[in-house]
């Protein structure tokens, strides 16, 4: 989707940027539920309720209530002016020290033009170091704080949130309790995380709803009318602590 | 305190523990209306029904899934039938190792407060406090609106961090890189070339600060509608260039070492 480079000062790494994830979240279209038409959606003007055409729409920033600034996209896409299409990494740190709260979306760096070399030398030298490549990026006309790990000899890019796009956890009202939890609840409910304790294994995880509601569509479509589940009832709750933890462990 | 985007229990064993969820990130982004030009005016997005050309309620809307031969119509009552029962509740299925989790699986962050009195609140301190001793992350399941999730649970700065994840099979496996993905037997780097990068890397290593960056593009967003309201003309930015590939990599290599070195690399 990109072609660009890493680059850390004068070391220059072509790379393509790849997209990591992919959605398989059913997709739907909107209806009109009476006649089963497509639903359209005409943007109109609030004020004279009437649609109007795309080229007649314009960006506006809101300075004060009723009072806009309007941009065009192309003054929008000089706020960035790269000279050249890099990922500047600025710092390696740690791996360890970046929380996974920081990681946003991820990417993969595949191997650009003449550069074998220059990448299989930067991946080898990351993996022994076990740091992470801190730089920037401008991706959609958007500067990006990016991460650069490096696994099984494959760059991976995550772009990053920036400090102050983190809520801190005194920013949050966390009710104390007035008796801490015992010796005996502690010990209690190690032994259940103890017995809880696994392997991570996503491969082995999977999207049970969404294959549930493929499984009723498709069923649909050959004109079948499924059996819907009904609602069951929640379960009670229970304030003795100590006896959830021991039936729990028992169980 | 931001509004609590759901409320239900964490399930853990036969403890449950009630909770209400909050968003661990917030958006600072600047954002844009759309206006029509000549009056200003907002615009908004109407339904419109493309045979009766009228339009439309949200609760007339249905939702269409395009089969191979034609279009399911199912309705918001349907689709809620079919959301599993374990819709107030967190069910946390094992506790595993932080470490074995790769990075890209983590989405998007939020916090659990405990949310009913002492109850809660002794119930909140007993699991952060195993959790914490035990350095694991429970890993679980849940439905908002109407996605099941797979979440991790773990302890941030005191308080249960819980994280959206992606399942396995919306991770791309580095063979949709194709022609551009590293061969990593053939591309053998020398040991060379491998220790003068180490070198630079060492020289460019500092502890992570988070709070080190800031976001530059929102400060230039900000001074962009500044110079506008004053009148300012700006001009559209040329393409940028694709860097060309170094022709001698060791040349390179030492060139940046000696820059960072300088602290001349950066800026």
């Amino acid at each position: 989707m990109w072609n660009g480079a890493v680059t850390i000062g004068a070391l220059t790494v072509p790379v393509k940027v790849f997209t990591a994830t992919q959605s398989h979240t059913v997709h739907f279209r909107e209806l009109h539920a009476s006649d089963g038409a497509p639903i359209e959606h005409r943007r109109v003007s609030s004020k004279s309720g009437r649609e109007v055409s795309a080229d007649k729409i314009v960006k506006g920033y809101e300075t004060s209530p009723g009072h806009w600034v309007v941009l065009s996209d192309d003054e929008i896409r000089a706020v960035e002016q790269p000279r050249r299409k890099a990922i500047e990494i600025e710092h390696f740190v740690p791996a360890d020290q970046v929380d996974p709260v920081h990681y946003d979306r991820a990417y993969y760096l595949g191997v650009g033009a003449g550069g074998r070399d220059a990448y299989a030398t930067l991946a080898a030298a990351m993996q022994r170091t076990g740091r992470v490549g801190v730089g920037r990026v401008v991706l959609r006309s958007r500067e990006q704080l990016v991460a650069l790990r490096a696994r099984d000899g494959v760059l991976r890019m995550s772009t990053m949130r920036f400090a102050d796009e983190l809520v801190a956890v005194d920013e949050l009202e966390i009710e104390e309790p007035r008796r801490a939890p015992t010796p005996a609840e502690v010990e209690m409910a190690r032994k259940l995380v103890d017995g809880l304790a696994g392997k991570w294994e996503p491969g082995k995880l999977h999207d049970s709803y969404q294959e549930r509601l493929l499984g009723y569509l498709r069923a649909r479509a050959k004109g079948k009318q499924p059996d819907l589940p009904e609602a069951d009832e929640p379960d009670e709750e229970t304030d003795d602590l100590l006896a959830a933890l021991k039936a729990s462990v028992a169980a | 305190m931001a509004r609590s985007l759901w409320s239900g229990s964490v399930s853990f064993g036969l403890v449950n523990v009630p909770v209400a969820l909050y968003s661990a990130a917030r958006d600072l982004d600047v954002h844009f209306h759309q206006l029509h030009e000549p009056t200003k005016a907002r615009i908004e997005v109407r339904r419109v029904c493309s045979k009766e050309n009228k339009e439309v309620d949200w609760e007339d809307i249905a939702h269409g899934w395009d089969a191979d031969d034609g279009c399911v119509m199912v309705t918001d009552d349907e689709l809620a039938a079919l959301e599993p029962r374990r819709t107030r509740t967190i069910d946390i299925e094992r506790f595993v190792a932080l470490a074995d989790i790769d990075p890209m699986h983590f989405d998007h962050p939020y916090f659990l407060v405990p949310a009913g009195g002492e109850g809660a609140a002794r119930a909140y301190a007993l699991l952060a406090k195993v959790m914490e001793r035990s350095g694991r992350v429970a890993i679980g399941r849940f439905v908002l609106r109407t996605k099941e999730y797979l979440v991790a649970l773990r302890v941030r700065e005191g308080a249960i961090a819980l994280s959206t994840m992606l399942f396995a099979d919306e991770i791309r496996s580095p063979g949709a890189l194709g022609a551009a993905q590293p061969d990593v037997k053939k591309d053998k780097p020398t040991k060379r070339h491998v220790d003068q990068a180490v070198a630079l890397i060492e020289e460019l290593s500092t502890d992570f600060d988070a709070s080190a960056y800031e976001d530059r593009h929102r400060k230039r967003l900000e001074a962009l509608v500044k110079r506008k309201r004053k009148g300012e003309e700006i001009e559209a930015p040329a393409e940028p260039e694709t860097p060309e590939p170094v022709s001698d990599l060791m040349a390179s290599l030492r060139e940046s070492l000696k820059a960072a070195r300088s602290g001349t690399l950066v800026g």
